[in-house]
């Protein structure tokens, strides 16, 4: 067996579930290059680059933003996620049990799967406006909240029935074709960079002769900075960087990876995220950006983000059926997850139904524009609502047996619900959330940094009174 | 067999990348770019999935996270 195929398999979670990977099941670093490459190349990814140029962003502000919040994500990966993964060595889902009981995960798992559904919802809407390359309906403007027409309502129908019943019947197919489109798609994402960078060349009359010459062209005129698109926040390099750093963060500083590395040799080896983040949130995303700024440049008054018509103007029927794929198989594990999320809830029912009904809410969802044009604020929110629990665990790990307090308490007590935990995690959501409604939603891709020290403090304190008065079942 | 395959997919990946380098150096137009892509695109499909599609999909790696 090869260790790619091995590593496929251990990710499934089919395998030390409830125990910790034993070192003879440990992957070595390539298995995690080609995870991580493939996982950060999504549908999504089309819609992100363009809302940053409708965010206004400069040249420096996007790349030096971009590099610099890439770095931060991987370093915490690295630092954060990666050690507690490399020994512990358990599943996130089994870590947050250890400490926060049965019941309590289980909520965790319900917000996890409602997130997952708008996010499927996200990519479905990314597929849908392939169709209307083809079928040529009215697709929604870059301000819609609301489905524009019955032909754009009929195709995210399509796209999402479609992907619904697959996820249904499990999508070891579709799976399948997304590990044969991965290494393909970066490519045709590289692509439409190139040919969109042309493009920009022919239009301005720019002569371009070396990477000066680039950077000048992208300055002046690819993002050339200045307002934003009414009813949008100005992107500034904190903006881009924040951005990119959080984007992931329910991965990283939330923890979910420790699923993933639980299985990696030496926690260094979580350096291999540098390849999904410069692989699709960097060249993905400024290649998509490029297309979009070309678009504003032809015609100023199209302020449409439509990945369809986009890939399609760069790469023809090419760029068409990356639009699908990138969308198709990136919601479709999405739904499959939320479905997982939603059974755990009500644990009774069959998954077919369960990923069924999901599916109907994430197409129901990608009906209405504003998800997807609001993209980069749900995403912020994504990260926020998740995070919480990630500095739960980091907090439990490293400094509640140094402060004379007793790690995953919930199974030393044998209680189904920490009430630190929880209060950890609804507190810092209060608190965040109140900053965004008060100061300014421009403070929603800020906010999770203090969120995260705001839940370590909370669960810190909470846990001095709830260990005193909450003892082991037996002692009672 | 499975060797062809895999020179001829990867072929097929510098096939699909060449034509967009020649359009930015101004050594090819669009269109033809375009066919191109999509004649590379084709044969990717097709030879990858020779020597691919036995091997196990990409895995949701969150399911772990659920109970």
């Amino acid at each position: 067996m090869s260790e790619e195929r091995h590593s496929q398999q251990t990710q499934a979670g089919d395998e030390f579930e409830r125990e910790p990977v034993p070192q003879n099941r440990l992957l070595g670093f390539k298995s995690f290059i080609g995870m991580y490459a493939g996982e950060h190349c999504a549908g999504t990814e089309l819609m992100i680059g363009p809302l940053f140029v409708a965010a206004g962003v400069s040249a420096f502000d996007l790349v030096v933003g971009l590099i610099a919040g890439n770095v931060l994500a991987v370093l915490s990966w690295m630092f954060l996620c990666a050690p507690i993964a490399t020994r512990a060595r358990l599943t996130l889902y089994y870590q947050l049990e250890k400490i926060c009981g049965r019941q309590l995960v289980t909520l965790y798992n319900l917000a996890n799967g409602v997130m997952f559904c708008f996010l499927a919802g996200a990519m479905v809407t990314v597929s849908a406006t392939a169709l209307g390359v083809w079928f040529k309906f009215p697709m929604p403007e870059l301000s819609d909240l609301y489905p524009n027409s019955v032909g754009w309502v009929i195709a995210v129908l399509a796209c999402g029935a479609m992907i619904s019943v697959v996820a249904a019947y499990g999508y070891e197919i579709v799976s399948k074709v997304a590990n044969i489109a991965a290494p393909w798609m970066v490519l045709v994402f590289i692509a439409f960079g190139l040919v969109g960078l042309k493009q920009f060349i022919d239009a301005t009359g720019s002569e371009v002769h070396n990477l000066t010459d680039v950077w000048t062209l992208a300055k002046t005129h690819i993002w050339q900075g200045g307002a934003p698109h009414p009813g949008r926040v100005k992107f500034t390099l904190w903006h881009v960087m924040f951005f990119a750093w959080f984007c992931n963060m329910a991965m990283h500083i939330g923890m979910s990876d420790l699923s993933v590395l639980r299985f990696a040799k030496k926690s260094w080896y979580a350096v291999a995220s540098g390849t999904g983040m410069f692989l699709g949130h960097f060249l993905a995303w400024l290649a998509a950006a490029i297309l979009y700024a070309f678009q504003m440049h032809a015609e100023p008054g199209n302020t449409k983000v439509l990945p369809g018509p986009l890939a399609y103007q760069a790469a023809g029927l090419t760029g068409l059926i990356c639009v699908i794929i990138a969308g198709w198989t990136t919601a479709n594990p999405t739904i499959y997850r939320a479905g997982l999320a939603f059974q755990a809830v009500v644990p009774r029912s069959s998954r077919f139904r369960v990923t069924l009904i999901t599916g109907a809410i994430a197409t129901v969802a990608a009906m209405f524009p504003a998800l997807a044009m609001r993209l980069l604020d749900f995403v912020a929110l994504y990260g926020l609502v998740l995070m919480p629990m990630g500095a739960v665990v980091f907090v439990d790990f490293w400094l509640i047996p140094k402060l004379g307090l007793r790690g995953s308490y919930a199974e030393f007590s044998g209680r189904h619900f920490n009430w630190a935990a929880f209060a950890a995690w609804i507190v810092t959501l209060a608190v965040c959330l109140a900053i965004v409604f008060i100061v300014g939603n421009w403070t929603l891709y800020f906010v999770a940094l203090p969120g995260w020290f705001i839940a370590s403090v909370v669960y810190i304190v909470l846990s001095r009174f709830y260990q005193k008065q909450v003892h082991p079942a037996a002692a009672l | 067999m499975r060797s062809i395959l895999i020179i001829v997919s990867l072929v097929s990946l510098v096939a699909l990348i060449l034509p967009s380098i020649l359009f930015l150096a101004g050594r090819m137009d669009l269109d033809k770019a375009k066919w191109i892509m999509l004649l590379a695109t084709i044969i990717w499909f097709v030879t990858a999935t020779g020597w691919m599609w036995k091997e196990p999909g990409k895995t949701q790696k969150d399911e772990a996270v659920i109970p």
